[in-house]
């Protein structure tokens, strides 16, 4: 099968999102889907999948013109659109899930449970899935999730298969499995075209990529004439550095120390500092708990036992309102989630932490808040409307600048960020690691979390790395690189050498 | 789906029906307030217009509407607390039971008889009334502080901790008070039949003047852009450093503070209260009337002035179907559309 999409034009209001694009894809090719947030690829995607109408241009089958008005005619079509928020119901085995909103059902009208087990185990075997299609979703890793939304695809005898972002939440195990599974696929002849941030699986499992920006296609070829800064300037529109971000240290007090810090078995004996002026950067495979150390220290959640000092002194962190009076902040990993309260405008959702802080007897002082985020967003270099639009009506970069805007407001001595680009276009990730450095500067001693060995590379001075809820080792300078930190998150140590 | 303090983007704005168009789409407040200035020209066109006496026909046009309003006046006031209790992603069933209880409370603190408290303290007059409110304030303070407790601490969902509630303050307050028939001071009933001017019209003053202090609050105050926070995203604002419970316990604490003022209104009104029937239902409106006023029942949105709005609509349909004939048995079915119908509309505002 190929697909055709000729000069597709979409506009919303004055706002134009796409600007004549036109590409296509056939059977056995991954396509990489690249542009910064807010360079129209869900837009686009979202076309191809009925989701959205384009005001102009047409969608061309094997040659043939056809019209998505809903999400049902581009699936009857053969495609399927495997959005980043799985659709999933955890508290229902594989097998229904795989067939949800299409059962199988008996003469009598009751739901035929056998054949579609045995329907979805044929498809395991045809994908080289080893699941047991009777488990819940719920006991499954995101992989395997992702993995069962690609199988559920081929249910339906998709021929392209969009996947938006599918990596974003997983390990690297956990993309290695998935990155099998669209080998499979390519083999059956499906066509992919893969969202991603991630350049370097680009490189990896693409053999074509197209990028957009600001709307139009600017660039488009086969991976293998490409690298990784090659896309990455074309995505940004100029050069865009990778090296690490070598700056000049000068330490002040220790600011953070832990003790033995414990919680039943999600993080165990856990002791390390950060001082003023310091970017400490904590890694590890997903389920290494160290979010939820972080977490527990901003006193989120419960610790079992061990101490937290403060500038020498032990402090009990008994909630996170008392966190932030002693001068910690938490930026949250999955902005939606934990993050963004899509309720509220833009100057709201950056000066929630300190309302309170500035205050007169309860009332809002609204003024000081617009100045003092008046300057942060110039600092942040954040693209928005309105202070009072609402804060979904910004892209996911400026979104984050947002929450890093509303932590910068309460002028913390200690900066704790957890998986601060997650979601975040190039550009806005490099504004981000600037704000980083500069914050680091300001004496302010900071965290960073992230499950990208580049991410930390680039921005810490040295990177504690965890495993299973423990500390594995520690790297720094020379030593931090790619290889010893995998290894460490792995379970290995430093002087094992090779990653089993 | 814009907040409604968005006045500076008015497009078109010298064109009515674009001026209207916008507003229509992107003021949650709007079609509520256009569906209520609809049915207030239906009623005064049934209500009649007499030529021939304009002074006469005014006066009583005005006296309906003090009726409508003094009659509602309680209920409405308990609207608003269930405004804020909804917008935290709860609800509380309790509010007519704690009516019951409070109003019962303050009946045996008024008793002129020789079993009530404070008469038997000697206290009497309005040294008595100033106690009396004010230990009933408490009182009703407390009961909304209990399920609120019951709910944070205890993690009852809200449906139950206030479904037991209701049970647990209705039965034990018709236990305590049978057989027992306190006589409140003629002197007391003033709170509420106080006149200004000729009218009869001091629930209404509570009633706005309320309805203003938590306006105000929703709006301008931590405490009321928290209570949007927490409904909108509990996590997210958790990890704002938003102490989450108190925020909770605060609202049913609130709740209980307002059904208590609503006890004091109602029992001064009539000196009496039947506790096996006052205040049955009372939730049920009080959600009602949110849940036109454009609160989500989801928690994060909600509008004090809405709610204002969504109590008007309903009393004057009430009036309307008075007015109309209609059997008293098929009201209630007319109130079930209009709130069945807000909610329709609301649906299709958020799509557009």
């Amino acid at each position: 099968m190929r697909i055709e999409m000729k000069k597709i034009r979409k506009s919303f209001g004055s706002n134009h999102v796409l600007k004549d694009v036109s590409f296509s894809l056939k059977g056995g090719e991954i396509c990489a889907l690249l542009g910064e947030n807010g360079a129209g690829k869900s837009t686009l995607m979202n076309i191809l999948g009925g989701v959205l109408q384009m005001d102009h241009g047409s969608i061309l089958i094997d040659g043939k013109q056809v019209e998505f008005a809903t999400p049902a005619h581009s699936q009857d079509a053969g495609i399927a659109f495997i959005h980043q928020e799985l659709n999933l119901i955890n508290d229902l085995p594989i097998y229904e899930n795989m067939f949800l909103g299409r059962e199988l059902k008996t003469k009598r009208g009751t739901l035929d449970l056998e054949k579609m087990y045995q329907e979805t185990k044929e498809m395991f075997t045809k994908m080289n899935v080893d699941l047991n299609p009777n488990k819940l979703v719920r006991e499954l890793d995101a992989s395997y999730k992702q993995i069962i939304e690609i199988c559920r695809a081929m249910m339906t005898n998709a021929s392209i298969i969009i996947m938006d972002e599918p990596t974003t939440s997983l390990t690297d195990q956990e993309i290695e499995r998935v990155f099998a599974m669209m080998r499979t696929l390519k083999e059956h002849n499906v066509g992919i075209i893969f969202i991603s941030h991630k350049l370097n699986e680009v490189m990896e499992i693409c053999n074509r990529y197209l990028v957009l920006r600001d709307g139009n296609l600017v660039s488009e070829g086969s991976v293998s004439e490409v690298n990784t800064n090659d896309l990455a300037r074309f995505m940004v529109g100029h050069d865009v550095r990778t090296e690490s971000l070598i700056r000049e240290k000068k330490l002040g007090n220790e600011i953070l120390r832990v003790e033995g810090l414990t919680s039943g078995h999600i993080f165990r004996d856990i002791n390390f500092s950060v001082r003023a002026g310091e970017i400490v950067g904590f890694t590890g495979l997903l389920g290494d708990g160290r979010s939820e150390l972080f977490q527990s220290i901003f006193g989120a959640d419960q610790i079992s036992s061990g101490k937290i000092f403060l500038n020498g002194k032990v402090v009990k962190i008994t909630s996170t309102t008392k966190a932030i009076k002693e001068g910690i902040a938490y930026l949250p990993r999955n902005r939606k989630e934990n993050a963004i309260i899509k309720d509220m405008n833009i100057i709201e959702n950056a000066s929630i932490v300190t309302w309170p802080t500035f205050s007169k007897r309860g009332t809002i002082n609204t003024k000081k808040h617009q100045e003092i985020f008046e300057k942060h967003r110039k600092a942040l270099q954040l693209k928005m409307g309105d202070l009072s639009d609402s804060i979904t009506s910004l892209s996911g970069g400026n979104q984050q600048k947002v929450v890093l805007a509303k932590w910068l407001a309460a002028n913390p001595k200690l900066l704790i960020l957890d998986n601060p680009t997650q979601g975040v276009d190039v550009g806005a990730k490099e504004d981000i690691y600037d704000i980083i450095l500069k914050l680091a500067e300001e004496n302010i001693a900071v965290v960073v979390l992230s499950s990208e060995a580049n991410e930390i590379i680039r921005v810490c001075d040295r990177a504690i790395v965890m495993y299973h809820g423990t500390i594995q080792g520690e790297v720094a300078g020379e030593n931090m690189n790619e290889h010893s930190i995998m290894s460490l998150a792995t379970g290995g140590d430093l002087s094992e050498g090779e990653v089993s | 789906m814009k907040p409604d303090i968005d006045q500076t983007t008015i497009k078109n704005k010298k064109d009515f029906f674009g001026w209207f168009k916008y507003k229509w789409s992107n003021d949650p407040l709007f079609s509520i307030a256009i569906a209520l200035i609809i049915m207030i020209i239906l009623q005064t066109l049934v209500l009649g217009f007499d030529y021939d006496s304009f002074g006469g026909w005014f006066q009583s046009w005005i006296n309906n509407w003090i009726n409508i309003l003094r009659n509602n006046a309680g209920t409405a006031i308990v609207a608003l607390g269930m405004t804020f209790v909804i917008m935290t992603g709860g609800i509380d069933l309790a509010v007519g039971s704690t009516l019951v209880v409070t109003g019962a409370f303050s009946m045996m603190l008024l008793d002129t008889g020789t079993k009530g408290f404070l008469a038997m303290m000697g206290i009497s007059g309005a040294p008595a009334f100033i106690i009396t409110i004010l230990l009933v304030l408490l009182a009703g303070y407390l009961l909304g502080s209990l399920i609120g407790v019951s709910i944070t601490k205890g993690n009852v969902p809200p449906f139950i901790a206030t479904l037991g509630a209701m049970m647990i303050f209705r039965s034990v307050t018709q236990h305590f008070m049978q057989g027992y028939n306190p006589t409140v001071p003629v002197e007391f009933l003033q709170i509420a039949s106080f006149k200004i001017g000729n009218y009869m019209i001091m629930p209404i003053v509570y009633w706005a003047v309320i309805a203003y202090i938590l306006y105000y609050v929703s709006k301008r105050t931590t405490f009321g852009r928290h209570i949007i926070a927490v409904g909108s995203n509990e996590r997210a604002a958790k990890l704002s450093g938003i102490n989450v419970e108190k925020v909770k316990l605060r609202v049913y604490a609130l709740m209980g503070l307002l059904v208590s003022i609503a006890a004091i209104i109602q029992v001064s009104r009539i000196g009496s209260m039947d506790f096996s029937n006052a205040g049955r239902g009372m939730e049920m409106d009080a959600i009602a009337a949110a849940v036109v006023g454009g609160t989500n029942m989801m928690g994060g949105r909600g509008f004090i002035l809405g709610t204002v709005y969504g109590m008007l609509i309903i009393a004057v349909m009430n009036n309307l179907l008075n007015l109309f004939g209609v059997p008293p048995f098929l009201r209630e079915a007319f109130k079930g559309v209009i709130v069945i119908a807000a909610v329709l509309l609301q649906k299709k505002e958020k799509t557009s």
